[in-house]
This record gives C-alpha cells, structure tokens and sequence, in this order.
C-alpha cells in the first residue's frame, strides 16, 4: 500500500510537471518513466540536449542505440523523421543527433524541440500495444493487440473496463486473431505470456490510479520468449 | 422497496384526464380500466367533474388522500408546474409520458433540465419524460397508451424488458405474447431524465417474479453504476442486452492508436463483458435468447449432441454448431455399441445422430435415453424432430421433453415447416423445452446457453 501511494505520488509529480509547462502530451522520456514506475520493463534511455551529450550518454549505455526526438510537436516521430535505429558508434550517434533535429525542423517549423531521447535498441520482437484509455461514460479501460504501424489496419485488439485481474488480462491475450502467433503456432517459439499478461495489469493499474491521464499506450511493445519491453510509450492527459 | 411504486401504486393520480379518444390520456385511463387494475385512480383536470365515472380533481392540491404516482401527459410547458405541486402533496414518483423536452432541442432542453433539478431538490422520482412508462402483469399496472386491442398483452411470466426506447418496447411486448412468452415488467424510460436503467437493474434484481431481464440499449446512463448493478444482478438473473446506435464511434480527442480503435461500442461490449451480460445482435436474436434462458439452464460446455430423422436438417445444424464455436464431437464408441444393438444399421449413429426417415417416436426415445440420459457425455442437446413421416406423432413431444427432464442437461428443440409443425413447437413448449424454427435460431439459443454457463457461479 506505501509503496503504491509512493508511486502514485511520483507519476503524479511528472503529471504535474507536465500540465505546469502547459502540455497535454507527454514527452517520450516522460511517459516511459510513468510506465516503468508502475512495474513495466522500458530499455535503458536518457534525455540528452546536445550532440556533445549525446555522445557521452551512448558510452554509458552501450550499443546498439536508437536516438527519438523529443518534442511536443512530434507525436508521430518516425513520421517526420525523428528517429534514428542502429547506431553502432559515437560518430553515427553524433551525425545522427544532427539529422533528427533538422528532420523535426523541416517538417515542422517552429516546433519546440526539448531535446533528444537516447535508447538502448532492443533485440527485434513481436510488436504487441497495450494501451489505457479513460472513457466518459465507463472510466478506465484497457487494450490489448498486435502493434507496430498495422495496428489500425487489422484492428485485431480485445477491450476491457479497469482494473482488469491476472486472468481478465490472460482472457485478453487470448481473444486476438493473433494469439496463436504468440503461442507457438507452428513450431514458432511461445512467447512471455505471463510478462505480457502481468503489463495489462500495469497499464490497467495506471490508468486506473492517475487521475489526469486520458490516454497511455505501449507501442511497440516488444514480446520476448522471455521479458517484454516497451520501446515507447506515449502519454496524453485529460 | 424503492421503485416498488411505480409499478405497484395503491393510488395513481392521471394529470390531464379526459375521455376525449384523441389524447392519449383516455387511453391510459381505459386500459388501466380494462385490465383491472385494483388502486385508486385519481384523475386530475380542471376541465371537467368526472372522467370515466370516476370523480375528477382540478388540482393535485385539491386531493386529500395520499397519491402514490402521478401520470403526466399534458404540453410539455406545464409539466414542470405539476411536478411542483406534487411536491407540495409529497407524492414521490411521477411518470412523464409528455414529450417535448431534450429530444426537441434547445428550448426542450432547459424544459429537460428544469424537471432535473425539481426531482433533484424535491426527492421525486422521475420515469421519463417522453416514455410509455411501466407494465407491470402481475399488479395489473400500466402507463402504456396504447390500446391492448391493437398490443396484445402477454400472459403473467418471468422475463422483464427495459429500453429506452418505447416503439422497441411495445414491439417486443406484441412479439412476446404471439410467442407465448410470459412476461413479468416492461419499462420504457424515454429520455431517463432520473430513473435509468441502472436503477431498474437494481430493482429487478430483487423482483421475485423476474427471472430473465432483457435491455434494450442506446446509451448508457452512468456507467460504473450500470456495471455495479448488473454485476451483482447476473450472478443470479441472466441479463440481455441489445446495443443500438454501434457506429457513432467517436470518442474525441484521439491522438493515440488506442483512442483510434477504441469507438464508444467497443467499450460497451468491454462492459457488458464485465457484468456478465449477454450480448445479442439484432430484434430475432434477443428474443430467442430472452426465451432460451427464461425455459433452459446453462450448459456446463460446449459438446452438444445432435439428434434428428432429417439428415440434411442435422447436417445443417452442426454446420451452424461449428460456425457459433460449439463442438459437436462424434459420439463415444461405447455409446455407439448400446446404440447399435437397438437401431437398424442404417441408422447413423455418429453424431449427428441420424434417425432416418423411417424413425417413429420410441427411436427417439431410445436415441435420447441412451446417448443423453445414461451416459454424460455431452453437455447438451440439440434434437431436430421432423414430423412429416407417418411414423412420427404427437407422442414425441412427451418422450422427447421426459428424456430431457431425466437428463438434467439443456435441450433446445428445432422444427422447421408448417402448420402442423406449429401446433407441435406449442406442445413442446407446453412442456418446457425451446423451439425454434430454424437451425440457424436453435444454434444460437444453444450457443447463449454456453455463454451463460461460461459465467461465474452459473
């Protein structure tokens, strides 16, 4: 319970930072740190605001990286160019941090750039969403489904009123078309149902417990034989 | 209880009284008339001395005796008015028939609100406006207008129907007693200015006579509330429910993939999921899901056991089985053995089991007994008599619902044809056991039955 109410205080504290600088959407960095206090596995990453910085933080890191650009006027970051994947040197980190902030500013002039989010690239992965959604008239509800950029495609994603439990949540992994993709079909390696289930539960616990949340989603998440991770996450409130 | 007197009031005061056929308040008054209903009936308008032969009161002032309800179908305008008055008089429920409020727009809408917050700062209980308002069967109670001549009444029964809208109800109404369906409540809550849907679950949870509840869906009236209700309510009453209006997705502001998918449909059936409603798809299937519940208990699984002397009907049925989830599995080689020491080898015994043509009504005694009464293997039965060979009588009706009885396991019975096929599927149901006139409607009974059994302590 003290370690909840622990919790609760620190996502609010980010919350708060957030609607004092005026914004309504969290900033990547800002939402993976929301998501990883309530218990969900993000790749190790810092906010960097130079080339110079940049450069320091991937040797603490370690390689591969992914640099993402953090701007409020960027939601959509690989839309415009803002992310930058494979970066095997401190050479292809510094080019790289260059390039993403010119992409941002060609695309979109005058965004507000708040700097660089610079990530530990994961092993490729089955691309899952997990998303929480606060809906007007039932409250706290969240989304299981396959991820990545088909999402809206296929659609193929199961729905439930928060706060789900660990078998709501297991029902939900197994109401998609995909479930047997996860399960091993065909000789294919099962993967971590059980961390897969038990972010559901995250997510529904987060949405469930932020007040000023609206909108939380893991995409992609990564799902692996063992561990899951959530290369992004992303953060809209109220 | 609370609610108890809207639907069983010992003295309902009718605002706008007359016997002018042409407003629906001669109506309300007649049919309360003709259906016997033993309160006091009170109408009050100050046009007239006496309507119907019963005195009549220019105010609710003016009454002295204690007024449970109050019935309100006059202009829109004058409705907040009497609600005032009735507060005076301390009556705590009213039933606005009156249209003319927040389905009209901006003027109907401060009408709307206005009526609000009198019930609010007054404590009255408002059903309505713009509604038809209860019946209840068994204390012969209703504020519908429309005549029982042209709506035919259903006999007293265990199903009770609510829904926001009033041509949905008074559909069903009709369909339900040409169905010979009993039937307990109907409430149509119009607009839901007060009471809604989460309140009438709560009443009905504890209404001895409701037995099955089936809702009729457009919006939601608070939803956390409208999932506390019907969580607890079916544990014990099943409950089914119609969403209409499924496309006005939309929910605004939606910048991440989730808001993007999640249309507000979605998240009802995410909430009826979670309060163990059953969920059905159009007028048909709500119908024959509100019966399968109400005359069958849950099936404990999903192997169902076909039984026919139409092969080609049988095969469509499994079709169907296999389409809906259900899993018509081959019958056990040890029930075939028992099976085979009975029947002519041209029977086919595997699942479906085909009787044949030349099946009279003791195969089907045999077929059942031993495929579903001695043995425990499939948890349910769908069995298909065709009546049109010479061998099959009247007869099976009592050997079909007497093995089903003795099986303890949920049988839904298909027939398909005429006339005589007709009087059959009122014999049956006579007896308890479904029917359904098609493979397509005698699956999907069946496959309710699985969902519900699927649920929580059922």
């Amino acid at each position: 319970m003290v370690v909840e109410t622990a919790r609760n205080k620190a996502a609010e504290k980010i919350v708060e930072k957030i609607l004092v600088s005026g914004r309504k959407i969290a900033l990547p960095d800002e939402s993976l740190e929301i998501v990883k206090l309530f218990g969900i596995d993000v790749p190790d990453c810092a906010l960097v605001k130079t080339a110079r910085e940049a450069v320091e933080v991937s040797k603490e890191i370690g390689f591969p990286l992914v640099l993402k650009i953090a701007s409020p006027d960027a939601l959509h970051k690989s839309d415009m160019g803002g992310v930058a994947m494979d970066l095997k040197n401190v050479q292809e980190v510094e080019r790289s941090y260059n390039k993403v902030i010119d992409n941002l500013k060609r695309n979109v002039p005058n965004a507000r750039i708040a700097g660089v989010l610079i990530q530990k690239q994961m092993p490729e992965a089955a691309h899952l969403i997990v998303g929480g959604l606060y809906d007007e008239q039932f409250g706290p509800t969240v989304m299981f489904g396959l991820g990545g950029v088909f999402v809206e495609l296929f659609k193929d994603v199961s729905f439930r009123i928060a706060p789900v439990t660990e078998t709501e949540a297991l029902e939900m992994v197994k109401e998609i078309k995909a479930y047997p993709v996860l399960s091993g079909y065909r000789g294919a390696k099962m993967l971590d149902i059980t961390q897969l289930t038990q972010t559901i539960v995250n997510i529904s616990e987060l949405i469930s417990n932020i007040n000023a949340i609206k909108e939380v989603e893991l995409n992609p998440l990564f799902v692996y034989e063992k561990d899951v991770s959530a290369v992004d996450a992303r953060i809209i409130l109220k | 209880m609370a609610f108890e007197k809207f639907f069983n009031p010992e003295s309902v005061a009718l605002i706008g009284a007359t016997e002018d056929p042409k407003k629906i308040t001669s109506m309300i008054m007649k049919n309360l008339i003709e259906m016997g209903f033993e309160g006091r009936l009170v109408p009050v308008n100050p046009k007239y001395k006496e309507v119907f032969g019963f005195m009549c009161y220019s105010s609710l002032l003016d009454i002295k005796e204690q007024i449970d309800l109050t019935v309100i179908a006059i202009p829109s305008n004058l409705v907040p008015e009497v609600l005032r008055q009735q507060a005076i008089c301390g009556i705590k429920n009213a039933i606005i028939v009156s249209g003319g409020f927040g389905e009209l727009g901006d003027k109907g809408i401060a009408l709307e609100e206005e009526i609000k917050s009198i019930s609010k700062e007054e404590g009255i209980s408002v059903m309505g406006p713009n509604c038809i308002g209860v019946l209840d069967n068994y204390s012969n109670f209703s504020s519908s207008f429309l005549p029982w001549t042209k709506v035919k009444r259903p006999a007293k029964g265990n199903l009770s129907i609510l829904s926001q809208s009033g041509s949905f109800a008074t559909c069903v109404l009709d369909m339900l007693s040409q169905e010979g369906m009993g039937v307990s409540k109907v409430v149509n809550y119009g607009n839901r200015a007060d009471v809604g849907e989460s309140e009438m679950i709560e009443y009905l949870m504890d209404d001895e006579s409701t037995y099955v509840i089936g809702i009729y869906m457009e919006s939601v009236d608070d939803g956390r509330r409208f999932i506390d209700a019907s969580s607890s309510c079916s544990k014990s009453k099943p409950i089914v429910a119609l969403k209409v209006g499924r496309r006005d997705s939309g929910i605004e502001a939606v910048r991440s993939h989730t808001g993007a998918i999640a249309g507000k449909y979605e998240i009802y059936k995410a909430a009826f999921k979670k309060s163990g409603i059953i969920e059905v798809n159009g007028f048909t299937e709500f119908l024959d899901a509100c019966k399968v519940l109400l005359m069958q208990k849950p099936a404990r699984g999903n192997k169902i056991l076909i039984i026919t002397n139409g092969g080609g009907v049988g095969v469509v049925v499994s079709d169907m089985c296999s389409v809906n989830g259900l899993d018509v599995v081959s019958t056990p080689s040890n029930v075939k053995e028992v099976l085979s020491k009975h029947f002519p080898e041209f029977f086919i015994l595997n699942n479906p089991i085909d009787l044949t043509g030349s099946a009279g009504d003791e195969d089907y005694d045999t077929a059942l007994k031993i495929a579903l009464v001695e043995n425990d293997y499939f948890d349910a039965a769908i069995i298909i008599p065709l009546m049109h060979p010479q061998t099959m009588t009247e007869g099976v009706v009592d050997i079909i619902s007497q093995s089903a009885k003795e099986s303890g396991k949920p049988v839904v019975i298909c027939t398909i044809s005429g006339i005589y096929t007709k009087k059959i599927k009122e014999l049956f149901e006579s007896k308890g056991l479904p029917v359904f006139p098609s493979p397509e409607r005698s699956v999907k009974a069946m496959n309710i039955l699985v969902e519900r059994g699927k649920m929580d302590g059922c």
